[in-house]
């Protein structure tokens, strides 16, 4: 994935251009003045959980929602005045588009393109998004995935410049996620641009070059995945559970975590749940002390494991909530 | 044009392949059809059976029997039976009415005509019973006995009528009650398809995001709607087509009138249906309450609107209202189409009143429609 990155990251023309776009439902905001720009040819990641702002960000942007405040340019046209040409420039796959589920694949593809002047064909299309053995199938005899894949054709039909994909894994297996992965990756080879929102950081991480991490309406921080992790300072985490912790007082426990604090490495020691979270830039140093210290202070530890830490650990901790709920 | 053209064609599509939707759609109005025809075909015609008894045997009281007696292609009335065992059928179901000359008719007529100024007070009557049950039957047979019972006190009274009718028409077309009823079949299955139908695919499509995604392509909202309705237009054309023809080979209901008259009240009858159902789309929040809210309007406007009874016998507070309905105005053009043949000058308000229900409607859909 790095290698795309390098590949793209030269290209600066941006193509989205947000500005301080707000929406607010009552007293409730859904999205609360923030500004990014894409650029050309890359794909852009909304990261963040259920009800971040991530859709409604979307769908200010496609057009869809008037935003409150703020302004939303793509391919240079304004979505307020020049709404009809950013349709003609985008492409969209809506969270939970059902599509007509008594049309054949063919049939609902035609339809599509003959909603644009300009439009792609449809046979090479469909073969893009391996269907093209279910041309003649009615809809509602696909998939999830495939369903899922018909619909992102449909947003390629007019051969967008930006093409929008709103969660378009939630829901399916492991192997239709990366089927869908291989495509989306092969979309931007294809010289387009992607803007994706998911919930799994995992799909962020593969996917995206760069990502922006949204909660409550706003952005927490905008960086390339890789970016986003080291600036955490903290490549490694170690966990651990300490079983006779549940008998211990709170200041018995804030005394603890103080202690793993100054341990040799850690940036930041957290507990959350039932379990201790090291982060650390130097594993070896860390685990060793940790050990050490266990074993003057007579702590029965259980449960080690020691990974690399991932997007949910920046969302983490930069929220003290996690990406999705439990 | 060709966004017009295809969506016309994906929804003609959606039509067909929706086998249960277009069985009964289809199936419904037949089935009426059929069930109505056959239990009111055992009958021959709107003949009204009932007992005639007279009880003042004077030479009034024979002319108006003998009155009665000219109207026997409606009025089957039976002299022979006496009152008790009349009433008695009446109360079972085999006769729909019995009328009764009481004793002193003659009398008081002639009183009447001695004096023209009593006669209001001292008039002569006849006694109607009949089944308040059987208000379709009833109505006629009333109507019917008044008309006979009128043109006698307007020969009493030397009444000269400046303007008559020429009871020409009806009769020797030989109307039946499926003649009355396959036009108001066809009225109500274009009510119903357009309420039911638009308002429930509306919301369901709205509440799915089918609206929402192609929001966001260049497509007009007007060519999604033009579409609509001419894919309903076709659907709808071709249901009150099998309905005719069915109608007429099955039970051999006439057709009058001008073809193209008629099928230009089918097309303004679903433009307004329609509308109605657009509108019904943009109150229902989800598509599950868009079919009671349908039902709920079409419902009553089924019993009410003369699709199974004529107007004339609904009650008389309920007449402004039901002259104000769409459904009223559509089923009774279809058949005055149908039955007599009228024209466009004869239906020129019933066209008028459909198109001010349309436009209004379509003018409030605007207003009330969300694509989300």
């Amino acid at each position: 994935m790095t290698s795309n990155l390098q590949q793209h990251s030269d290209q600066n023309e941006v193509i989205i251009d947000v500005q301080g776009l707000c929406k607010r439902y009552g007293s409730f905001t859904a999205v609360d003045g923030i500004d990014f720009q894409v650029r050309k040819g890359e794909i852009f990641g909304l990261l963040g959980p259920n009800g971040a702002g991530k859709t409604t960000t979307m769908e200010m942007i496609e057009g869809l929602r008037q935003p409150d405040e703020g302004s939303a340019k793509v391919a240079g046209h304004d979505t307020r005045t020049d709404l009809g040409k950013v349709k003609t420039v985008i492409g969209v796959q809506l969270q939970s588009t059902s599509l007509f589920e008594l049309l054949k694949v063919k049939e609902i593809t035609k339809m599509y393109a003959s909603f644009y002047e300009h439009t792609v064909p449809i046979g090479p299309l469909l073969a893009s998004v391996t269907l093209e053995e279910k041309l003649n199938d009615r809809v509602k005899n696909l998939s999830g995935g495939q369903k899922q894949r018909l619909a992102i054709a449909l947003a390629l039909v007019n051969d967008p410049q930006v093409v929008f994909l709103d969660e378009p894994t939630t829901g399916l297996d492991p192997q239709a996620r990366r089927t869908l992965w291989d495509i989306i990756l092969k979309m931007r080879d294809n010289g387009k641009t992607v803007v994706i929102s998911t919930h799994y950081m995992d799909e962020a991480q593969l996917l995206c070059d760069r990502i922006c991490l949204m909660d409550q309406g706003k952005i927490i921080a905008l960086d390339t995945p890789r970016n986003l992790i080291s600036n955490m300072n903290s490549e490694s985490a170690v966990e651990f559970r300490i079983p006779e912790e549940l008998q211990w007082a709170d200041d018995r426990k804030e005394q603890l975590l103080s202690e793993l604090q100054t341990l040799n490495g850690v940036r930041i020691a957290e507990f959350r749940k039932d379990t201790y979270v090291l982060y650390t830039d130097d594993l070896q140093t860390t685990l060793t002390d940790f050990i050490e210290h266990c074993k003057e202070k007579d702590i029965q530890f259980a449960d080690l494991l020691t990974r690399t830490a991932t997007l949910e650990d920046v969302f983490i901790h930069m929220t003290g909530r996690s990406l999705r709920e439990e | 044009m060709r966004a017009y053209g295809q969506l016309t064609i994906a929804q003609l599509r959606l039509f067909g392949r929706n086998k249960q939707v277009l069985f009964f759609t289809l199936f419904f109005p037949v089935f009426f059809m059929v069930m109505f025809g056959y239990l009111f075909s055992n009958n021959g015609s709107l003949g009204i059976y009932g007992g005639l008894i007279d009880l003042d045997q004077t030479t009034e009281s024979r002319a108006l029997v003998t009155a009665m007696d000219q109207q026997k292609e409606v009025l089957k009335l039976d002299r022979e039976t006496p009152q008790e065992e009349a009433m008695e059928k009446l109360r079972q179901g085999d006769n729909q009415m019995v009328i009764v000359i009481p004793k002193g008719y003659g009398e008081k007529l002639k009183a009447a005509m001695a004096s023209p100024e009593t006669a209001i007070a001292e008039h002569g009557y006849v006694e109607v019973y009949y089944d308040e049950t059987q208000a379709q039957k009833s109505g006629a047979a009333l109507n019917a006995v008044s008309q006979v019972v009128d043109g006698i006190s307007k020969s009493f009274l030397k009444y000269n009528p400046v303007v008559t009718i020429e009871p020409k028409g009806i009769e020797s077309l030989n109307l039946k009650y499926i003649d009355f009823l396959v036009p108001g079949i066809v009225a109500m299955m274009i009510m119903s398809n357009n309420l039911n139908g638009v308002a429930g695919q509306i919301a369901s499509w709205r509440e799915r995001g089918v609206l929402r995604r192609m929001q966001s392509t260049p497509l007009q909202a007007s060519t999604f709607i033009a579409a609509q309705i001419t894919a309903r237009l076709i659907l709808n054309g071709a249901q009150a087509l099998i309905l005719l023809l069915i109608g007429s080979i099955g039970f051999g209901t006439q057709m009058n009138g001008s073809w193209a008259l008629l099928l230009g009240f089918v097309i303004i009858g679903t433009l307004a249906f329609m509308a109605i159902g657009f509108i019904i789309a943009g109150l229902a929040k989800t598509p599950e309450s868009a079919g009671p809210i349908a039902g709920f309007i079409s419902f009553p406007l089924m019993f009410l609107g003369g699709v199974f009874f004529p107007i004339q016998s609904m009650p008389a507070f309920l007449q402004p209202i039901i002259k104000a309905l769409p459904i009223a105005h559509l089923s009774t053009a279809l058949r005055q189409i149908m039955n007599v043949g009228a024209g466009i000058t004869q239906l020129w308000s019933e066209g008028l009143l459909l198109c001010a229900w349309m436009i209004v409607a379509f003018i409030v859909a605007s207003f009330t429609f969300k694509w989300e």
